[in-house]
This record gives structure tokens, C-alpha cells and sequence, in this order.
């Protein structure tokens, strides 16, 4: 028989009311309270029941989680449970948290309720499975049984369908999907063409999500006293690409010692070269300054115009690579160039 | 401008003394049709091999395909490309359906070629494997790009072109089982019924980000990347007015052969009259400068208005750079104040978090995604490869990768493969078959 954690605050842990949203976390080798009605339905047992006061998680976060976590680690558990948190926004936030941070730290399903007024839902429906549930206590059954039908899917192994089948809020997570009746995208495309020019409602594929849009930094005022680094997603490696770089649909980024280099010598004389396979390469290969410009840099350099140019360059391949993948590498980079306090970036594509 | 595309339904292909066609049975002289492989000193070594829907194999690395033809009358079956330039769309052509001809590396392979499984569970991934097929296989001494990401796959490609219009000739004395009839009035010259309807264009961005010649699309044997969007009949595309190119990552990939069935186009014709009032292709293009897009969706915009488009559909073909030019044809278009509806596929990561295209706009509002190019694909050993299965993992196919930390070779030893759906031929059919859809999980 599978197993299962239920996770749930002082009130519904039976702890008592807000009088008691302080206590400290607890884990219990038994069913409590709504850890019952979870056992009922779920083709698991549930073992262990965490109980949390919704204030300690709130005003201790980082040490309510380490405690659980480490209560856990020697449970063995194939999925979790919290709430269900209805239209508790402090509730709903715990559920949130240690959701998170168990499906991080077990890899395990994690899939809690909560009502769409509440904060949690969010917040952390990106990060866990989280069903829309009822504003209280009432709904509680059926909350639960939403839960842990979906929950049986997973246990038993079922195909899991799209959110908007399944009844979970969206994610933002898409994937595709061979449709049932396999209605091919020309019939799909004159379908949605006609209602449009019908004014009839019509329901895009693609709904645009909303943007992520970074504000652009102000400009600095005086660059001879800057230090500068050059950052691309052209794909500019040493010849042997020591980091492995991929070609398309990067993972990895590679930085490379220019100090003392006045220009980047090419592929042709074993330098460097550009292994990005999103535009042609002869131009870049000839003369790599094309895409890095270390040469204009260095007789700015001398000039005076700037103060330094960074020690290295640091590279990735942009093809292909997707936006998410791009943002941590972005990050990770960006991290070192401000340890290294470098005050600006030279950002080149292709 | 009339068009009658006679049909010859292949219900079999096999190896014979004669090349001919009788009953539904495509049989193939093959050192006839060898002969007619070789006549590009290029290629170095050819062989011809027949495969079936639920076959157990593996083609890799697949580069073009193709559907055969003959141009009553004579002339060439690609004006401009495989002959002298004619006005295609016009008269009668004859093919031979429900299979293809499929250019397949003996070797090397390339960022912009793919996969084909006929059997198994791969199947379900593309247009291909429920063809016929005539497998064209075989290796060129273009020694230039043989380690080459990018691969022009010149001798290849004509090779599959010379071979599709040598089948074609089976029926060339042949009446037609049936013939489908495309024909649109000139545009000033239509009833007034048609008038009252809504006029609908379809907006085709043909893959063309190459500024070196030998990778693009070509529209009568002219580089897409060097023309401006411009008007075309629709039968001009299905009569093989364009040809593919050999540079977009595999599963956004337009083959000639979707150029020649393009569902879209056939659907539209089909609403003709009755719902829309079709007006015709807006045959634009995917340039990698900015300026470029931006001047090319003027462009589109300036004709659909000229010509009193009411609706557009626009259709990509590829992903990454070139959405920016699917967008921003979408939104020139709505800001003319015609309705579109866009067709595409998405990258949304291996994870599914990523943004589906570079650049979103709200008034992108009607989309149909026709699947996730970075989708991961496990698939077991297949009985047999034709091609070469390391060209996956050794040649930087655009889904193929040859170590990665955690997932290893895309090529196990068992012959057993992972890859990206980019990789898959033709695998997102953005010319409109796709039976799939992106959808939030």
C-alpha cells in the first residue's frame, strides 16, 4: 500500500483556535482530525499527520520548514497533502510553503485546495497541484474528495489530463497534447477564424500570458571610471568549447580569460569561433569581434572612454534556448559579474 | 486561374522490371530510377528502399520529401528549380497520393533534418509515417559541409526532386481516379455574392533567415530571403511554386510536399463561396533584421488593406527569431483592422515554463499551437535504420545532442533514442494536419 502525509494546521490539527496559532510544528504517526477522511479516500494510508499553528509558520517560515523537512526525512511517503485551506489566506500561505519545499526536497506530488480569494493560491499554484475549494469549513468533504481523487490518479499511475480537465488552477505550464479527436489545426484554425469574423466567442490555443518585462537601468553617467563586461548569446567559445556549450537550446554558459588579449584571435588560427547553430557562421569564425567585441574595447580602453574591460567574457548560446533556461543563466551570471563588481554589461546577440 | 490536381491513390510501391503505375500499384524500375539519381556527379552512393505505415523503422537523418508528379503537357513539376521558369498553378498536374518520396542522409546529417519512425510509437509524431513512402538514401561528396551544422543538402534535395518527377511520369498517360479542381475568379472580377462575403487571405512566412544562398525556401527557384512579401494565387503554391529549404529546426519545418497539400489552403478553398470569400496568399517571409520584419509586415498589412482583406490566417514556419515576424505580421495586421488567426508551434522548454514564442502581443488574440518543439521524445530501438542513427546525436540535429549530464547520448546503445521534438520531420505540421495542441498541465 502507497503512503501518505497530510499536512494541516492547529484548528483542523485539533490543536484549538487562534489562541493556539503559535505552536510549533509537530509530526504525529497517526491519523488527526481531516487526516481521517483523507485515509477514506485515498487508495494510500495515511501515516503521518504534520501539524502546524498558522502564525509559526507565518512569522517563522525558514525554521517551521527546516523542522518538517527533517521530520520527514526518514518518512516514507509517496505524496502529500495540505489543507484543504478554503479562504484562510495565512492557511492557504502554509499550505504554500511547505508544499513547495517538500516537492522540492522529496520529489514527491504535493496537492492541496484552496478558495481562489486565497493568497496561496497565487503565490504557489506554479510550484504545486492546487484545486479550487470551497470559502469554509463546510465544504470540507468535498474539497477533500477533489484532492484525493486526483491524488488516486497519480497513485494508480492514470494518464493525468490537461488542468482544465483535471480541475487544478493553471500553472502557466504547457506541454502538448495529442487531441481525442485528433481534429487536425487547419479544421481548428477556420473554426476560430470563423467565430472571429462572426463576433462569436472563441477560445485561442494561445492565451498571451502576461509579459515579464524588465525596466530599462538608468544610463551611467561617466564610463571612464567603469568597469565593463562583455556578456553573448552568439555562441563564442574557445575552439575546443570546453564547457560544453550546446549548439541550440542551451543549458550551459562558458566565461573565458581575455586579460592581456587585444583582440579575439579566430577559428582558423585554433581561438575561438562560434558553435551557435541559429545563423551562419563564417563571419564570426573569420573575426569573433564581430559578435565580442574585445577589439573596440581595448582602444576605447586606451582611449580613456571606459575604465576596464572585465577580465572575462562570458557566453552562452541564445538558439532555441528557452526563456526560462535563459533567466537562471542570466542570473547566475549576472551574480558573478557584480562579485566581481562589474558596474556594466555589453549584452550582444547575433 | 484553373487548376486540376488528378489523383492517383498509391495503395502499394514495389521493386519491378518497369517503371508504372496500374491499379494502385507503383512499381519502380530501381536502376532506372537510380540512373536518374546519379545524374549529379555529387552523389557518391544512392539506394532506393520502399517503406510502409507500421513498418519497424527508424529513418534518420531525413532532410526532404516530397510528393510526385507530372505536369501535363510536359515542363517541370518545381518551375524554376528542377526546370525552366513557368507559370505554375495553371492546367493540369497529376499526382500520386498518399506517399512521398523521402530524401534520407546515408551519413551526415544536419541542424535542420530530422526523424521519421513508421512503426511503433514514434509514429504519431509525423505527417510521414502514414505515407507510402520511396526512401531516397544516399551520400554526396560535398565534403564542405559534411561536419557542417548547417547543411545546404543541395545534391540531396535535387536528387529527391529529379527522383518525385521520374515516379510522376508512371501516369503520365494515365486518367486520373479523381480530380480535385482549384479555381478562384480574378479579384475584380467576382460576383456579387461573393463580394458580400467576408474575404479571407492566408498569409504564408516561408522559412527564409539565411543571408547566404542555399538554405531558404524558394519561391520559382528565387531565394525567399531576397523578396519582399508579394501576391500569389494559392493553386501557385500547390502546383509547386515553392520548394523547401534546409535550415529550420525539423519539427517547424514546411517539406515541399506540405507546400504542395498545404491543408490550410485546401480548407480555405473549401470555405470558398460558402462561409469566405478567398482572396488568396500573401506570400511574405522570415528575415533576421529587424528593419527586415518590419518592412515585410508592412508590407502584408499594406496589401491585405489594399486588397480589402477582412481576415487573415498567418501561418510560420519555424520558431525562436522568426516569431517576432509571426507577431508582428499578426499585429500590423489587426492594427489594419483585419481579424486574424495565427498558426504555430510553441517552445515552451522540456519543463513547460518557458515563454511559448519570443515576442507575445495581446492583440494576438486567436492562436492555434500546433506543438512544443522542445517536447522530450523517448523511443525504443526500431527493428531497423535506414540512414544512420548516430547522425542524432553526433551531427547537432536541432533535437539531438550527443552527451548532456543528465540524459545522456540522445543515441543509447541498445538503439533505443531521447530526443527534442524539434528533431521530428515535419513533426509540428504548422502546414495545418497537427493533431496536437498545447495545452496546460
Amino acid at each position: 500500500m502507497k503512503k501518505a502525509v497530510v499536512y494541516l494546521n492547529q484548528f483542523f490539527g485539533q490543536i484549538g483556535g487562534e489562541d493556539v496559532a503559535d505552536h510549533a510544528p509537530e509530526i504525529r504517526e497517526e491519523k488527526v482530525g481531516a487526516a481521517m477522511l483523507y485515509d477514506q479516500l485515498l487508495d494510500a494510508e495515511v501515516t503521518h499527520t504534520v501539524i502546524c499553528g498558522d502564525n509559526f509558520m507565518g512569522s517563522n517560515t525558514e525554521e517551521a520548514v527546516e523542522i518538517i523537512l527533517d521530520f520527514l526525512k526518514d518518512v516514507d511517503f509517496d505524496i502529500f497533502f495540505a489543507g484543504p485551506a478554503f479562504q484562510a489566506g495565512r492557511y492557504g500561505m502554509a499550505c504554500g510553503e511547505i508544499g513547495k519545499a517538500v516537492k522540492e526536497e522529496f520529489d514527491v506530488p504535493v496537492i492541496s485546495s484552496m478558495n481562489i480569494e486565497n493568497p496561496g493560491v497565487e503565490v504557489f499554484k506554479k510550484d504545486i497541484y492546487i484545486f479550487p475549494g470551497g470559502h469554509s469549513a463546510a465544504k470540507m468533504r468535498d474539497d477533500v474528495k477533489k484532492i484525493t481523487d486526483f491524488g488516486n490518479k497519480i497513485l494508480n499511475g492514470e494518464k493525468l489530463l490537461p488542468a482544465e480537465e483535471e480541475g487544478y488552477y493553471k500553472r502557466g505550464i504547457r506541454h502538448q497534447y495529442f487531441l481525442e479527436d485528433e481534429t487536425p489545426a487547419y479544421e481548428r484554425a477556420i473554426d476560430m477564424l470563423l467565430k472571429k469574423i462572426n463576433g462569436e466567442e472563441f477560445e485561442s490555443e494561445l492565451p498571451i500570458p502576461e509579459l515579464d518585462l524588465v525596466e530599462i537601468a538608468p544610463a551611467i553617467e561617466d564610463l571612464s571610471e567603469t568597469t565593463i563586461a562583455l556578456v553573448t548569446s552568439g555562441g563564442i567559445v574557445p575552439v575546443d568549447n570546453p564547457d560544453k556549450i550546446q549548439s541550440a537550446s542551451a543549458t550551459r554558459w562558458g566565461k573565458y580569460d581575455i586579460s592581456g588579449m587585444d583582440r579575439l584571435e579566430n577559428r582558423d588560427s585554433n581561438n575561438f569561433k562560434t558553435i551557435h547553430a541559429g545563423y551562419d557562421p563564417a563571419a564570426a569564425d573569420a573575426d569573433p569581434n564581430v559578435v565580442v567585441p574585445v577589439d573596440a574595447m581595448r582602444k576605447y580602453e586606451e582611449e580613456g572612454r571606459i575604465g576596464k574591460l572585465h577580465d572575462y567574457f562570458y557566453s552562452t548560446v541564445g538558439t532555441g534556448t528557452t526563456q526560462k533556461e535563459a533567466a537562471r543563466m542570466g542570473k547566475e551570471i549576472a551574480q558573478e559579474l557584480q562579485d566581481a563588481n562589474v558596474q556594466a554589461v555589453i549584452l550582444t546577440s547575433t | 486561374m484553373k487548376l486540376e490536381l488528378g489523383n492517383f491513390y498509391v495503395k502499394d510501391i514495389e521493386f519491378g522490371a518497369k517503371t508504372a503505375f496500374d491499379d494502385g500499384i507503383l512499381t519502380i524500375n530501381k536502376e532506372e530510377a537510380l540512373e536518374v539519381v546519379f545524374k549529379d556527379n555529387h552523389i557518391t552512393e544512392a539506394d532506393l528502399r520502399i517503406v510502409k505505415p507500421g513498418d519497424m523503422v527508424r529513418l534518420v537523418p531525413v532532410k526532404e520529401a516530397i510528393e510526385p508528379r507530372f505536369r501535363v503537357g510536359g515542363g517541370p513539376v518545381f518551375p524554376g528549380v528542377t526546370g525552366k521558369l513557368r507559370q505554375a498553378g495553371e492546367g493540369e498536374t497529376r499526382c500520386l497520393k498518399d506517399m512521398s518520396v523521402l530524401v534520407v542522409g546515408k551519413h551526415w546529417g544536419g541542424f535542420q533534418d530530422g526523424l521519421i519512425d513508421m512503426g511503433g510509437e514514434g509514429a504519431k509524431y509525423t505527417h510521414f509515417s502514414s505515407l507510402k513512402n520511396v526512401v531516397l538514401v544516399a551520400d554526396t561528396d560535398e565534403e564542405f559541409e559534411q561536419r557542417e551544422q548547417q547543411k545546404k543538402n543541395h545534391a540531396l534535395r535535387w536528387a529527391g526532386m529529379r527522383l518525385a518527377e521520374y515516379l510522376g511520369e508512371a501516369v503520365k498517360d494515365l486518367e486520373p481516379e479523381d480530380t480535385d479542381t482549384y479555381e478562384l475568379e480574378p479579384l475584380t472580377k467576382r460576383s456579387k455574392e461573393l463580394d458580400e462575403l467576408p474575404c479571407v487571405a492566408i498569409v504564408m512566412q516561408p522559412q527564409s533567415q539565411m543571408e547566404e544562398k542555399g538554405y531558404n525556401d524558394l519561391n520559382y527557384g528565387w531565394d525567399t530571403n531576397r523578396m519582399l512579401p508579394t501576391f500569389m494565387h494559392p493553386n501557385e503554391i500547390l502546383d509547386g511554386a515553392m520548394i523547401s529549404g534546409s535550415f529550420m529546426p525539423c519539427s517547424s519545418k514546411w517539406a515541399t510536399y506540405d507546400f504542395q497539400n498545404f491543408p490550410l489552403i485546401r480548407r480555405l478553398y473549401q470555405e470558398h463561396g460558402k462561409t469566405v470569400n478567398f482572396v488568396g496568399v500573401i506570400m511574405s517571409n522570415l528575415n533576421v533584421a529587424l528593419e527586415q520584419k518590419e518592412r515585410s509586415a508592412q508590407f502584408v498589412a499594406q496589401m491585405a488593406k489594399s486588397l480589402g482583406v477582412d481576415a487573415a490566417i498567418v501561418t510560420e514556419e519555424g520558431y525562436g527569431n522568426p516569431d517576432a515576424d509571426y507577431i508582428g505580421c499578426l499585429v500590423a495586421l489587426e492594427d489594419a483592422g483585419v481579424k486574424t488567426v495565427g498558426v504555430s508551434n510553441e517552445a515552451t522548454g522540456r519543463d513547460g515554463g518557458s515563454q511559448p514564442l519570443v515576442t507575445l502581443d495581446p492583440k494576438a488574440d486567436a492562436l492555434v499551437s500546433t506543438g512544443n518543439v522542445s517536447e522530450l521524445i523517448k523511443l525504443p530501438p526500431m527493428d531497423e535504420v535506414i540512414g544512420e542513427l548516430e547522425a542524432l546525436a553526433r551531427d547537432g540535429l536541432s533535437g539531438g545532442w550527443e552527451d548532456d549530464e543528465i540524459l545522456g547520448s540522445s543515441v543509447k546503445e541498445d538503439g533505443s533514442i531521447i530526443m527534442e521534438n524539434n528533431a521530428m520531420f515535419c513533426g509540428d505540421r504548422i502546414a495545418g494536419w497537427s493533431p496536437k495542441t498545447m495545452k496546460e498541465f
